[in-house]
């Protein structure tokens, strides 16, 4: 591949794995954000294996395609699937901060992303690490998400932003992640949406509802 | 203290399926491990020294294992007092149905114990250290379900924390700055040493070693931890346990550090005498038998630690055959301590097998029904008084002699020091017979002042041998304490910094180098007997001579007959000591008198309260603990139970890391 190509590529990648994730701020319906999730977990799949095609070596394809199959279809199925089974609407209840107000500190974040990340452009300035300001920006929205969302699902949603973040960072400031890290790292995230789907299902039987903001009562 | 019927041991009934013979199982391999130590520490002390190393079992450092003459005695010493608790333990835990659990962490316990004196380097020492914390507070947690177990417990956890961090830090620093992990290596670079390090060290060691030893003010585990755990845990845990914080002391101070300036000899003769003092001092005026043994144990670490702050004072001061003396004193007395202890706590726990009572008001009258154990606890009560013919005499005594022997010249520190601690030692000693007289008087003789002590039971034939050992220790370090000369002669060859090298000769007779004092248990044990026996022969002799007795009832001071009531009481016998120590003990007395509803002046009854507070807790712990309170409250006003905030605390942190680390 040429290196032009590879360069476009992979800034597309990271462009649209940002995009999918201010997008999810902005949709407040649950379906819509488990497509724009499924669409971040794609753009993160292209990462590795544009790699793989660059380098000429099958592990990062293989990485990528691994990728592709949990974050792009299964996880996201899993969500749909989950979703279907709230009764009260596959819509997010009025957010802890309004959509306008959301935007901007996605904004400031995007900001924070790219200072933060500048030491490490300058010292390798390669077209992964160049782009990887924007996996970082991803990685800080999906935390803001969790912090802003009121349903145990959009939390869940968060935290699968989260770790596609951590995941796209990796890929891009990295030579390559060994598949069998991958593989752990994806088999937690399965674990960890298991253990979520059942604490909220545990949670509409106790509350008839998966508004967080139930458990206050809960301390102590 | 509260004067409430105490909740004996009896209560647990917790042990479900533990075969029946579990129990001696447990104390046999107790006993046995203790034996084990027995022998190879005293291969230690007289043969050369053993060196092992376990790599695969620590990760990174690996276990070192490095058993010098030193490290060997307290070993001997540990496995002795293991083997007796052992066989003991057989008994005790078939009479009070142990649950597994302390039946598995007893052995375990005196595992840990014989690893930290064997222990040749830093991370090895450290290891068995919090090993042994940990299963000594599973233990005293065995009877979990009572509220003060717990409280004991937390005190314990905490203190005992609070001293290894101090242990950690002094043993970490020391070991990079001498670039060693291994105690010879810390001993061959400890010259090369900053005076800051070595001083830092010192002041973090005394605290560390001092909360396990149970000295002030690190001590309020010691009188809540072992009147809670059952007694065999006691016993090891005040005549094992305690010791090894001695024995840290000496090994790191006076040994790896080679003793240092004058001020560490004084801050350390400072610290036990003011335990010494205040540790008999609480013993007599508690009425819990084995609270009261509790703070003996203070007591007496804080003359053993005086007696090596002595020893370093002096050695500094380059009187080292005076130095020599207080060392052997300091290592004699701990060998009487571990015996007379553990007896004590042993009988303790066989009163509280019997009885159900720990409680001195409530007790009496066991003379006549546990004969054996009275006679036992008799000689442990001895020795813990300091008499002649008493285990605890010979090593207070020879305290004294150095004290007294010290010339002390144009030296302002010594003849400052030197008298003051004097005086501590002779109130400790006067005020420790106050405290065994009410503790085997009011406990043992006179009427039972309570059904429980009215029906108490002798203990079982192998709680009786078990104590039976612990009583021989007794009587050896009493009468013949030259059976112990040959090891503390070699232990004190390790210790050249305090002049071990030319200590006293503990022959039949006891002389002094240097000084003139001698003397010779072994002849005032025969003398004794020799008076004893003319005096009971001239009885019988003059038998014949007197009319025969007449029984008529006694006078009972216009009362109807005498009852136990009329008894003094442990609170009573002790109430004038309370009094000219008001200003120390501050005890905090409550009397309440209920009048007849017709007349003020006819009284229906009085109650009288009195709970003894420790000052030292109220006035250094207490602050403390409501100062970190008061953070807590702040805190959890940060607490509000809602995710979303904590998940914004978590982005806030991030963030302030992203922005301050670039």
């Amino acid at each position: 591949m040429i290196t032009a190509t590879y360069t476009g590529i992979l800034t597309l990648a990271a462009g649209s794995f940002l995009l999918a994730a201010v997008l999810i701020v902005w949709r407040r319906g649950l379906r819509a954000t488990i497509s724009l999730l499924a669409w971040q977990g794609v753009a993160l799949a292209t990462i590795p294996i544009a790699n793989g095609v660059h380098q000429r070596s099958w592990m990062p394809i293989a990485v990528g395609i691994v990728v592709l199959a949990l974050r792009g279809v299964l996880l996201p199925l899993l969500l749909a699937r989950a979703v279907r089974g709230e009764d009260q609407g596959a819509r997010e209840p009025t957010p802890l901060v309004n959509t306008t107000a959301a935007l901007l500190v996605t904004a400031a974040l995007t900001m924070i992303a790219y200072a933060a990340t500048r030491p490490l452009i300058e010292h390798s300035p390669t077209p992964g690490t160049r782009a990887a300001p924007a996996a970082f920006a991803a990685l800080l929205i999906a935390v803001f998400v969790m912090v802003s969302r009121r349903r145990a699902m959009s939390q869940a949603i968060g935290f699968l932003m989260l770790d596609n973040g951590i995941a796209a960072t990796a890929f891009l400031i990295t030579a390559g992640v060994p598949l069998i890290v991958e593989l752990g790292a994806s088999l937690d995230i399965l674990f960890a949406m298991i253990v979520l789907g059942v604490l909220t299902d545990r949670m509409r039987q106790s509350f008839g509802d998966t508004d967080l903001n139930q458990l206050r009562e809960l301390r102590d | 203290m509260k004067r409430d019927p105490v909740a004996s041991g009896t209560a647990v009934r917790s042990g479900t399926g533990v075969a029946s013979g579990a129990p001696a199982v447990s104390g046999g391999v107790t006993a046995a491990l203790g034996a084990l130590g027995v022998v190879v520490g005293l291969r230690a002390v007289f043969g050369a020294p053993l060196h092992a190393s376990i790599g695969w079992l620590v990760p990174f450092a690996g276990l070192r294992i490095d058993l010098d003459p030193l490290g060997g005695a307290f070993m001997a010493l540990t496995g002795a007092v293991a083997a007796a608790v052992g066989v003991y333990a057989i008994g005790y835990a078939r009479r009070e149905h142990w649950a597994r659990f302390p039946l598995v962490m007893l052995p375990v316990f005196v595992l840990t114990l014989l690893v930290v004196p064997a222990a040749g380097s830093v991370t090895t020492f450290l290891f068995g250290w919090e090993a042994m914390a940990l299963t000594s507070l599973a233990l005293v947690l065995t009877e979990h379900h009572r509220d003060e177990v717990r409280s004991a417990g937390l005190f314990y956890a905490v203190l005992t924390q609070i001293g290894f961090v101090a242990i950690l830090v002094a043993l970490v620093s020391l070991s990079s700055a001498s670039g060693s992990g291994d105690f010879a290596g810390i001993r061959a670079a400890a010259g090369d040493l900053g005076p800051a390090l070595r001083n830092g060290v010192f002041l973090l060691t005394v605290v560390g070693f001092g909360s396990k030893a149970g000295l002030l003010p690190l001590h309020a585990w010691l009188p809540r931890a072992h009147p809670e755990a059952p007694s065999p845990v006691s016993a090891l845990m005040s005549a094992a346990m305690v010791n090894l914080g001695i024995y840290g002391i000496v090994r790191i101070d006076v040994q790896a550090l080679g003793g240092g300036p004058r001020w560490w000899g004084t801050t350390l003769m400072v610290v036990g005498a003011a335990s010494a003092v205040f540790g008999v001092l609480q013993a007599s005026v508690s009425a819990d038998l084995k609270r009261l043994l509790a703070y003996s144990t203070t007591e007496n670490m804080g003359l053993i630690a005086m007696a090596i702050g002595a020893s370093m004072l002096l050695g500094a001061s380059g009187l080292a055959s005076v130095a020599a003396i207080a060392l052997t004193a300091a290592l004699l007395h701990l060998v009487a301590h571990a015996a007379f202890k553990a007896l004590g706590f042993l009988a303790a726990g066989s009163v509280l097998a019997g009885t159900g009572l720990r409680d001195l008001d409530r007790l009496g009258g066991l003379a006549r029904r546990m004969p054996y154990t009275t006679v036992l606890f008799g000689i442990a009560a001895l020795g813990a008084t300091g008499l002649p013919l008493g285990a605890g005499f010979v090593g207070e005594w020879l305290l004294l002699q150095s004290l007294i022997h010290t010339p002390q010249g144009d030296n302002t520190l010594l003849s400052l020091v030197i008298p003051l601690s004097i005086g501590a030692l002779a109130l400790t000693t006067g005020l420790g017979i106050v405290a065994m007289v009410k503790a085997f008087g009011i406990g043992f003789l006179a009427r039972p002042r309570s059904e429980g002590a009215e029906k108490a039971r002798e203990a079982s034939p192998t709680m009786l041998v078990g104590m039976a050992l612990a009583a021989l220790g007794c009587v050896v370090v009493a009468v013949a304490p030259a059976a112990l000369g040959p090891a503390l002669t070699r232990v004190a060859s390790t210790l050249p910094s305090v002049g071990g090298d030319q200590g006293p000769k503990l022959g039949a007779i006891l002389r002094l180098p240097g000084a003139a004092g001698s003397v010779s248990p072994a002849i005032l044990a025969a003398a004794f007997a020799v008076a004893i026996s003319l005096v009971l022969l001239l009885a019988r002799w003059g038998v014949g001579a007197r009319p025969a007795a007449v029984v008529r009832p006694l006078w009972a001071g216009g009362g109807p007959a005498l009852t136990p009531r009329m008894q003094y009481t442990a609170t009573s016998f002790a109430e004038p000591l309370q009094r000219v120590f008001d200003d120390v003990l501050r005890p905090d007395t409550d009397v309440a008198v209920t009048h007849v509803a017709e007349s003020r002046y006819l009284i229906e009854k009085i109650t009288f309260r009195t709970a003894q507070a420790d000052a030292v807790e109220e006035h250094l712990y207490w602050p403390v603990v409501r100062a970190v309170a008061a953070v807590a409250r702040g805190v959890r006003k940060a607490h509000t139970g809602s995710i979303h905030l904590y998940l914004l605390f978590g982005t806030i942190g991030l963030l302030v890391v992203i922005v301050v680390g670039r």
